[in-house]
């Protein structure tokens, strides 16, 4: 079952479109198996959207189509409304495109977030190999990482966050045993030696720019700023 | 951003959903919501220019604060009500509001227009990172299969309009034969035989196709 969840305000920036790819990418990935999260999501969502549209009810459409022709006077109203209908054609839904990796022998389908996002080749070291996913994020860094089975990643700590999201199978360290699906943030307070017995494939996002040494409770703090 | 310490304890309650729908009634979400139907199922232009006049304004200011730039704003406005128009179909009434599925496509465009400003990349991620419907393509009749075909959406046009409106709702808005009768006021055994007759003709017409 999974036990780690994204905490409340990182789902509401999720929901409002303020995280980067790779964050954005990781907590639609855990929702997509976590049904608890999907729903506090679509709630959120709900009310983020009437709070940006509630202002005004269908009965001021003649006030608003006023300010609708101070706001369209050049772009031509009429011609946009017009250029947008006289394109009859639908928008299919894009076939999901089957994106797998293979690793030494294993062979795993990648969720639909990360579908189309190119990746590196895997490299590594002992039973540990990492593929950099390409983002372009900056100092935020995205990777697939993948343990052999017996394989262990040795004792660290980061200088910002870092984010792990058990794709496919199991890996323990000394807080306990996480299972697909689990969205482990740790902040440089936590060292820890993950060990996977069967093997698993993970998503991991690490920032290591040096603002973010204060911890997650930071971490909407700057990014804030970055993109706005 | 408030950052809670009792972020836990908060999540175990449902937010008090009476509060943000106090300033819109009910009447004008569910006009909305039927323009926004008569879109998906009509290609109702007039309909479309009545979500545009309400919508626009609103999209624009909050595109404007968040780009801080007049053009980029507009090209939110235009992008966001073009998709509104293209993907009408895959809005389902009985999931949510027409604020909200509105207020999600927006959200998308502006996430790749941010991407495409800061990262420098064009890959358009937003459709997979928020699926605007559940499960896509992940219909395993085979007949859904040729439903994806273009040929057979052109063929769909050349139905009598009940019988359209019923494929439409089935296959591209994956309502249930219930929830359609209910919506059309008509008996369900009306449904489906329309919807037997409909999908007699398409196979017809689709081997008559294959035979040219
Ligand atoms: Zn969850």
């Amino acid at each position: 079952m999974i036990k780690h969840h994204p905490k409340l305000d990182l789902i509401q920036a999720y929901t409002q479109g303020k995280l980067p790819a790779s964050l954005s990418a990781a907590i639609s990935i855990h929702a997509s198996m976590c049904p608890d999260c999907q729903q506090l999501i679509d709630e959120q969502t709900e009310l983020h959207a009437s709070s940006v549209f509630e202002n005004g009810g269908v009965n001021e459409v003649i006030y608003e189509t006023e300010t609708l022709s101070k706001i369209f006077a050049e772009a031509d109203l009429d011609a946009m409304i017009s250029a947008i209908t006289s394109d009859d054609s639908v928008s299919q839904s894009q076939p999901v495109a089957d994106k797998q990796v293979e690793i030494n022998g294993q062979t795993y389908q990648l969720p639909r977030a990360l579908a189309n996002i190119n990746h590196s080749n895997f490299s590594g070291i002992g039973k540990i190999s990492r593929a950099s996913l390409d983002l372009g994020e900056g100092d935020l860094h995205s990777h697939l990482l993948h343990i052999d089975a017996g394989g262990s990643v040795p004792s660290h700590t980061h200088k910002g966050f870092e984010l792990t999201l058990l794709l496919d199978g199991t890996f323990s360290d000394e807080s306990g045993e996480y299972v697909k699906g689990d969205f482990i943030m740790l902040d440089s307070s936590h060292e820890h030696t993950p060990i996977s017995e069967k093997g698993c494939l993970c998503m991991t996002i690490a920032d290591d720019a040096l603002h973010f040494t204060q911890g997650l409770s930071k971490l909407l703090n700057p990014i804030g700023k970055m993109i706005y | 951003m408030q950052v809670t310490n009792s972020v836990m304890a908060k999540r175990d309650k449902t937010p008090p959903k009476g509060r943000y729908q106090s300033s819109m009634s009910k009447d004008d979400s569910k006009q909305l919501t039927e323009w926004l139907v008569a879109v998906a199922e009509k290609r109702d232009k007039k309909a479309f220019s009545a979500l545009f006049s309400w919508f626009a304004p609103k999209i624009k200011n909050v595109a404007y604060r968040q780009f801080n730039n007049e053009a980029q704003a507009l090209e939110i406005v235009q992008d966001t009500m073009t998709n509104v128009w293209r993907k009408a179909h895959l809005y389902h009434p009985e999931k949510g509001a027409a604020t909200t599925w509105i207020y999600t496509v927006m959200r998308n465009v502006a996430f790749d227009a941010l991407r495409k400003i800061q990262a420098k990349k064009e890959d358009l991620l937003s459709d997979d990172i928020w699926p605007l419907v559940e499960g896509e393509v992940t219909e395993t009749e085979s007949f859904s299969d040729y439903l994806m075909d273009k040929r057979l959406l052109n063929l769909v046009d050349t139905l009598p309009d009940n019988q359209q409106q019923i494929v439409r709702a089935v296959y591209f808005q994956d309502m249930t034969q219930e929830q359609l009768a209910k919506l059309l006021n008509i008996p369900l055994g009306t449904v489906k035989s329309r919807l037997r007759l409909a999908l007699a003709k398409l196979r017809q017409q689709l081997d008559d196709q294959s035979q040219d």
